[in-house]
């Protein structure tokens, strides 16, 4: 190496370069995306090999050669017939073939490194290395081959995605439908500790929403939001895992049961249910019961949307003491899986009256409040002291027997079924809004703080947002000044969070459960506060 | 076995630099041209002192610039190639090597990534414009052919075909029946190789009528439909042992 030192300010320096000739190794590159931040210096053992698996598509059936089995003159003629068709069967090279890497052993990473075509048709790559003699080597690039990251957590399968896809618009939990799929793959076998355990903690938010919030489908909201409540109020009380383990049991069961309702049931038009009949619905307001913990108002949250935000103030004074009322038959009843089933049958007149103030807690919160008309008003406040537990369903047209089907959220219940007691036939109110008011009603904690908010899950993991929900957060609060549940729901409002209102609902049941607040009635209102 | 597919991290662990550089392809077919111990020519990098950007060039040796296959020797390959520095960006870029005995290992990872650009030149110019013009040629041509084509008489019988019939007929039409014993000797070493034959290929192989070769088969072996569309014969169980052919005459 020569080294010309001229000015002062530069200096070069010469290397030779070799290219070396023989080519015993094959250079290739690795490339990785630069998001992935792959560090190589830091594996620690690798493990490399090609992707065999499309060996099968392309090597054909194996018919025995020779002897036993074999036809004469087979391989020609399967020759002459590909031809004849035109068939053009690409070679299988093994050289062609991806990379399976697998980083760091069993735990580590994996990547699957594709080979990039056309890289070498113009232009050669090499690799310059410094010798120690301080002179260059050039080795040329054999191939080029992008390795992406494996994901190791579970993914829908084609069909499945497309069914997502296709209800995309009326799912406003994203977060639970992979906790269903698991879900479901529990029913078919798998260990029900596992799935408890991870929907519990995972998805305890999702737990408590159990599966798709829908916005038609009253029924499943109704079911759904029953179960939940069911599980989730059972539950109070009881050592966390079990919480968890019953929530995800008990949404198994209501997702069994959603999806076998999911099949029967059609989505809810609106103008379904105009023909209804008013009796029907007033009978069933008026067998319900408090004791329904269920929340079958839950589904009918959503319908309720605009018209809910407007009344809520007035429903939730009614509601509260229903709910009062509701919490603490939910206690009595509290991990029994009978609730879940009552409540379910009568879902309409389930004490959803704390349905209703929880959901005029998240009324403001619920985007799709568009369907609510005003009809709620009237129902509202008929219905609410009045019937036991309809809450209010109101402005859902006809959706007494979908109530009766929900249970689970008492909140929902009540609130549903006070609605429903008034609301008869114009259906309009599409129940599609209504759910969704339910949805975040039953999300919101009880708000009259009675006894420990039942249906609030444990805090599940909760989507990235400004505001999180966290037992941390809520802490914070509690200390500073005493709230009751409503307004601890306004904080996480489920824009800003994230979350569904059922899951912010089961969150911060469960986080103040752990918190464990010491309670004061201010104004006849139950609030929780906290002292450090 | 844990040896295959091992990775060999040495290059990794020491994070060894390396440049990955783009060269064009009338470059490297000149390097491939080295002889000796492959010295190609001379890297000069020039540090401007401390602003940073180094410049990198690459002279080739002049005994590499003649290329080969053209006969113009005007046209040679340019010796200065300036060398374009680009930054590898967020990407990780790693080298692996591949030996013939399937042993993979991690040589480095990519800390510099240049283009090879030839400092343009007269000579390099007319080079790339005869590649220009090879390249442009058209893959396929059309040509005019003097003579047309008479090939295609309309025959009332075809001519070729006509001559397949009558060597056909002229060579034993008929088939000789042969010797029974001998045909069942045919037939089992043909079995022997293949389990099932078409009726067809059983004509060919032993050269007998059809009829005769026929019955000889309802003897010793099935007619079977087998759910495949062609109709194969084989063997009776009795007759068949698959795993060492045993000739069992009538």
């Amino acid at each position: 190496m020569t080294s010309l030192g001229s000015s002062s300010s530069t200096s070069t320096t010469e290397y030779i370069v070799r290219v070396p000739k023989n080519t015993s190794k094959k250079y290739n590159i690795m490339a990785f995306n630069a998001g992935d931040r792959v560090n190589c210096s830091t594996w620690t053992q690798a493990r490399m090999e090609r992707d065999m698996s499309a060996r099968k598509i392309y090597g054909e059936e194996e018919t025995p050669e020779g002897a036993a089995g074999s036809e004469f003159g087979k391989k020609q003629r399967e020759e002459a017939r590909r031809k004849k068709f035109g068939i053009v069967t690409r070679e299988f090279k093994v050289e062609d073939q991806p990379w399976i890497l697998k980083v760091n052993g069993k735990a580590g990473k994996r990547f699957k490194g594709i080979k990039k075509g056309g890289v070498t048709e113009n232009a050669s790559y090499y690799i310059f290395t410094q010798c120690p003699d301080g002179a260059f080597e050039a080795f040329p690039v054999h191939g080029w081959y992008n390795f992406t990251p494996q994901a190791k957590h579970r993914t829908l399968t084609a069909e499945e995605a497309e069914e997502e896809w296709g209800r995309r618009n009326k799912v406003v939990n994203h977060f639970s439908i992979m906790l269903q799929r698991r879900l479901r793959e529990q029913e078919r076998g798998e260990e029900d500790e596992d799935e408890g355990e991870k929907s519990g903690k995972k998805k305890k938010k999702g737990g408590g929403r159990g599966g798709d919030l829908r916005i038609h489908d009253l029924e499943d909201e109704l079911e759904m939001s029953s179960d939940d409540s069911d599980s989730s109020m059972g539950d109070d009380g009881e050592s966390k895992p079990k919480v968890k383990k019953d929530a995800g049991k008990g949404k198994a069961k209501r997702k069994k049961q959603k999806s076998k309702d999911n099949e029967a049931l059609e989505d809810s038009d609106d103008g379904d249910y105009e023909g209804l009949e008013v009796d029907y619905m007033s009978d069933e307001s008026s067998s319900e019961e408090e004791p329904e913990k269920g929340k079958p108002v839950k589904a009918e949250e959503h319908p309720k949307g605009i018209d809910e935000e407007s009344e809520s103030e007035e429903e939730s004074e009614e509601e509260k003491q229903n709910d009062e009322e509701a919490k603490e038959e939910e206690e009595e009843e509290e991990g029994k899986k009978t609730p879940v089933q009552m409540e379910k049958k009568k879902k309409k007149d389930s004490s959803g009256e704390s349905d209703s103030s929880d959901d005029s807690d998240i009324e403001g919160e619920t985007a799709s409040a568009l369907f609510m008309a005003k009809k709620r008003t009237p129902p509202k406040r008929a219905g609410g002291r009045g019937s036991a537990g309809s809450s209010r369903t109101g402005s859902r047209p006809g959706t007494p027997s979908l109530d009766s089907a929900s249970t689970s959220n008492t909140l929902r219940a009540a609130a549903s079924k006070l609605e429903q007691g008034k609301r008869q036939g114009p259906s309009i109110d599409s129940p599609a809004a209504k759910k969704l008011k339910m949805e975040p009603s039953t999300q919101s904690p009880v708000p009259s703080g009675k006894s420990t908010p039942q249906p609030q899950s444990g805090k599940s993991t909760p989507s990235s947002s400004d505001v999180q929900l966290t037992e941390e957060a809520v802490r914070r609060y509690l200390i500073r000044k005493p709230m009751t549940t409503k307004d601890l729901l306004k904080k996480f409002q489920t824009k800003r969070t994230g979350l569904s209102s059922e899951q912010t609902v089961n969150v911060l049941a469960q986080i103040l459960k752990r918190l464990n607040p010491e309670r004061k009635n201010i104004n006849d209102k139950m609030h929780f506060y906290l002292t450090e | 076995m844990s040896e295959k597919g091992e990775v060999d991290l040495t290059g990794a662990k020491q994070n060894t630099g390396v440049w990955l550089v783009k060269v064009p392809k009338y470059l490297s077919q000149q390097w491939a041209k080295a002889t000796g111990r492959g010295e190609v020519g001379k890297l000069r990098i020039c540090k401007k002192g401390n602003q940073g950007k180094p410049e990198v060039s690459f002279t080739l040796n002049e005994e590499l610039t003649v290329i080969d296959g053209i006969e113009d020797k005007t046209v040679s390959a340019p010796r200065e190639h300036p060398f374009t520095m680009q930054s590898v960006g967020g990407q990780t870029l790693a080298v692996f090597t591949e030996t013939s005995s399937d042993k993979i290992t991690l040589e480095g990872v990519v800390v510099q990534r240049a283009e090879c650009r030839p400092a343009v030149s007269e000579s390099y110019m007319r080079l790339k414009r005869l590649q220009i013009e090879e390249s442009s040629k058209p893959a396929r041509l059309s040509q005019r052919l003097e003579k047309a084509v008479t090939n295609n008489y309309k025959p009332v019988a075809n001519h070729d075909y006509n001559r397949e019939y009558e060597r056909k007929k002229k060579e034993e039409g008929k088939r000789a029946r042969a010797d029974k014993q001998q045909v069942l000797d045919m037939l089992f070493s043909a079995f022997e190789k293949h389990q099932y034959y078409n009726i067809k290929d059983l004509v060919d192989i032993t050269k007998q009528p059809v009829i005769y070769l026929k019955e000889i088969l309802r003897d010793i072996g099935i007619y079977n439909v087998k759910g495949t569309h062609k109709n194969t014969w084989e063997l009776r169980p009795e007759y068949r042992h698959y795993q060492g052919e045993e000739k069992t005459d009538e």
